[in-house]
């Protein structure tokens, strides 16, 4: 009896702390579901028998001031148009991914999200191919570069929102005190850095972050300027490739010989755009807002931007971030693809456009609203030539959730002694074979 | 007896009026425990059992990355995460991390105890300071210990330059054991609270007579402490255990906020790393199976512990 009580009292506790603690497949939204305050919004996909067409929009918090930029725009959109009732829904980008995935379990996919990935809902037949719910005009105004960034199989799936770009930061007070130039190939940055340790022990010379959060872009940084890809001209995996082989080498030797931030496998690109910021470290590769975000502090530093360094022959390159928009299948009506379509014209109108990517501190994605956005800002304008000619991640491919989180494993591997290029083979066979 | 016999059919009648209410009442009293218990067991129904049993579903399921079910495939995900290499690893770090904590903070707060069971002047505010790690939120606790061993701006190389002892920064972190030997470090400081006060009030129910007879019988110290103490809050520390077992165990914050279990998975545990394959990765049907494991590693200890402990005749839990 008492081994029977025992094992109940065991069992009642185990499951019941085991619910608070862990349970990371038993996905619940954290968000409120607010789909059914409208008309029925995306649960009940045919136009509501009324005169009213409802949509529901779920899109990403990227900053303080997105609820209320989304509040006021539903607010325009609605009073502008009689015959659509839209709701917009703003989940912040740690829950996103959980409370989409658990509408879609439910039958309750939004009619329009707002995310970064696309590729997994497309491999789900969940998605419309994009064309078919955005007007010409506004298709028209994408760089062609970023639609292709959603394209599977010759079809385009999402339009871009937004994008960012990454360029490599420096501290000018610092290297001109350490006497060397903005470096511009590998051997110099090399160089570089060894100078500035030399003059300045407390400094970092270089920012590196490998983390699970970010390991994937060090990775594109160091292949891509030395003429490596994830994969081939083809979409092949490449990534045993004696380029990207080489890069893993020279940035894990950049760590080993004591060059950069001491532990990369857990300061994260915002640990090392504080140490920046706060004079600590030299030169980093980052986004754009670290220009405002060392502007805003007390004592802003002296600071330029120039090109991530390549390898001797080699082109440098940027990398491009970019989020986007895309429409679910939810069986709909014409009258719901039209007003779909007039979501679409009124966000990209070019005005509205560049005031929220402003706000957002990002980048254009659309033409027009790069050319007003640099006509306003010459800053700017040397961002938007950055993110024109940036390299994407290979987001459309279905595995490069595996690739991403297998490149970073290999960079922490070889932080922690491994050897790079039987790391790179182990993930390649994993992945392509 | 003659006033009796009138009042006698009276009675009666008034009984068998009451027979049909009576029997009700019966019934209500045999249900009612049930529907005052009700509302927690629906409760839990919807809030444990249902994502518990949401989890087996997905780790018997093939899953895809937006969380759609595509069809029972037995043991495939358990398969899958067992033949990973990082699953051993993450294995051994999830055992080491609960066993260290777990023991480590069970002395030290058993230890604790004693010495505030003591009297002394402050002794009130000395128990309150003890309740304050317990009283903050792990996050809070987890970034402020990040925040002191770290390089650049921690307050320990800061304080340590201070006093002269190092002149210059000292990296504290320079392996993934040490990472994860400062997790540990702060695993322990949060539990401490919880292990000390349960052995408090444990201590504090036992009858001082006991130490007394103990002492004119010529006990030292140490005689009572193992004689009469330790058998007496005995119980008090298989409850904090067991609990403690589980909730380290389960722990995320801590590992999540100072290392996300980086580098290599070298500091992740369990949960951590079920974690990560369900909102890194995608792989929602491996991390549920992940989920299970942890669950039955869990079950099977704190059932060991707990018929160990009930057998040995302490039944007062």
């Amino acid at each position: 009896m008492k081994k029977f009580l025992a094992l109940a009292l065991a069992l009642a506790m185990t499951a019941s702390l085991a619910a608070c603690g862990g349970g990371g497949g038993g996905s619940s939204a954290k968000q409120p579901d607010n789909s059914g305050s409208g008309s029925g919004a995306a649960s009940n996909p045919p136009a509501p028998s009324g005169d009213k067409v409802a949509i529901s929009v779920i899109a990403a918090e990227y900053g303080k001031q997105t609820k209320d930029w989304w509040a006021s725009f539903q607010n325009e959109f609605n009073s502008s148009h009689d015959n659509i009732d839209l709701n917009v829904e703003v989940v912040s980008w740690n829950d996103i991914y959980t409370v989409v995935n658990t509408r879609l379990s439910n039958n309750a996919a939004p009619d329009i999200l707002n995310i970064d990935v696309f590729a997994d809902y497309q491999a789900d037949d969940l998605l419309r191919p994009i064309k078919e719910c955005v007007s010409d005009e506004t298709y028209a105004k994408f760089y062609d570069a970023f639609l292709e960034q959603s394209n599977i199989d010759g079809t385009i799936w999402a339009i871009p929102d937004l994008a960012s770009a990454r360029a490599m930061y420096y501290n000018k007070d610092i290297l001109d005190a350490a006497g060397v130039e903005v470096p511009t190939t590998w051997a110099e940055l090399k160089s570089a850095c060894e100078a500035i340790k030399a003059s300045n022990p407390d400094v970092y010379p270089w920012g590196v972050d490998m983390t699970t959060d970010e390991g994937q872009a060090c990775f594109a940084y160091y292949s891509w300027t030395n003429g490596g890809d994830f994969t081939d001209a083809s979409g092949s995996w490449t990534l045993n490739s004696d380029e990207n082989v080489e890069a893993v080498e020279y940035i894990v030797g950049l760590v080993k010989d004591g060059l950069t931030n001491t532990d990369p496998a857990t300061q994260t690109r915002y640990d090392l755009q504080e140490l920046f910021a706060a004079g600590k470290l030299a030169m980093m590769i980052g986004p754009n807002q670290i220009s405002s975000y060392v502007a805003s502090s007390d004592t802003p530093i002296n600071f330029g931007i120039a090109s991530i360094p390549a390898n001797e022959g080699k082109s440098t390159s940027s990398v491009g971030v970019m989020d986007r928009f895309m429409v679910f299948e939810n069986k709909d009506t014409d009258a719901k693809i039209d007003a779909i379509k007039e979501f679409f014209d009124f966000f990209y109108e070019d005005t509205r456009y560049s005031d929220w990517v402003i706000m957002e501190d990002f980048l254009p994605a659309t033409k027009t609203g790069g050319e007003i956005m640099a006509a306003a800002n010459p800053d700017a304008a040397s961002w938007i030539e950055i993110v024109g000619s940036a390299k994407f991640y290979p987001t459309a491919q279905a595995k490069w959730a595996d690739v991403k989180q297998g490149v970073i494993d290999v960079e922490q591997q070889a932080l922690l002694g491994g050897n790079v290029k039987d790391l790179l083979d182990s993930l390649q066979s994993q992945i392509a074979g | 007896m003659s006033t009796k016999t009138p009042a006698a059919p009276a009675k009666q009648r008034a009984q068998e009026s009451r027979l049909p209410n009576t029997g009700s009442k019966k019934r209500f009293r045999a249900v009612e425990p049930y529907i005052w218990i009700a509302p927690s067991i629906i409760l839990m129904a919807i809030f444990i059992v249902t994502p518990i049993f949401k989890v087996f579903q997905l780790s018997m399921n093939k899953v895809t990355r937006t969380g759609q079910l595509k069809g029972f495939n037995g043991f495939e995900n358990f398969a899958t995460v067992i033949k990973d290499p990082s699953f051993a690893l993450v294995l051994k770090n999830t055992i080491v991390w609960t066993i260290a904590v777990v023991v480590l903070s069970t002395v030290l707060g058993f230890l604790l105890a004693l010495f505030l069971n003591n009297e002394f002047k402050g002794r009130k505010i000395a128990r309150a300071i003890v309740v304050f790690p317990w009283a903050t939120t792990l996050v809070i606790q987890a970034s402020a210990w990040k925040f002191i061993v770290n390089t650049d701006y921690g307050t320990l190389n800061t304080l340590l330059k201070k006093l002269g002892i190092i002149s210059a920064s000292v990296n504290w972190t320079p392996t993934p054991t040490a990472w994860f030997a400062w997790e540990i470090a702060c695993g322990i400081f949060v539990t401490v609270p919880f292990v000390c006060f349960c052995v408090l009030s444990g201590l504090q129910s036992i009858d001082n007579s006991y130490y007394e007879a103990a002492t004119v019988d010529g006990a030292g110290y140490f005689q009572k402490l193992f004689q009469i103490t330790l058998p007496l809050v005995k119980s008090s520390l298989t409850v904090s255990t067991v609990l403690n077992i589980i909730y380290v165990f389960n722990s995320f914050p801590i590992i999540w906020t100072m290392t996300k279990g980086d580098p290599a998975n070298h500091t992740d545990t369990l949960v951590t790393y079920l974690y990560k394959l369900a909102f890194y990765n995608g792989k929602q049907g491996e991390a549920s199976a992940v989920s299970v494991i942890g669950f039955l590693i869990l079950l099977t200890c704190a059932s060991i512990y707990m018929i160990y402990t009930l057998r040995k005749g302490d039944d007062t839990l």
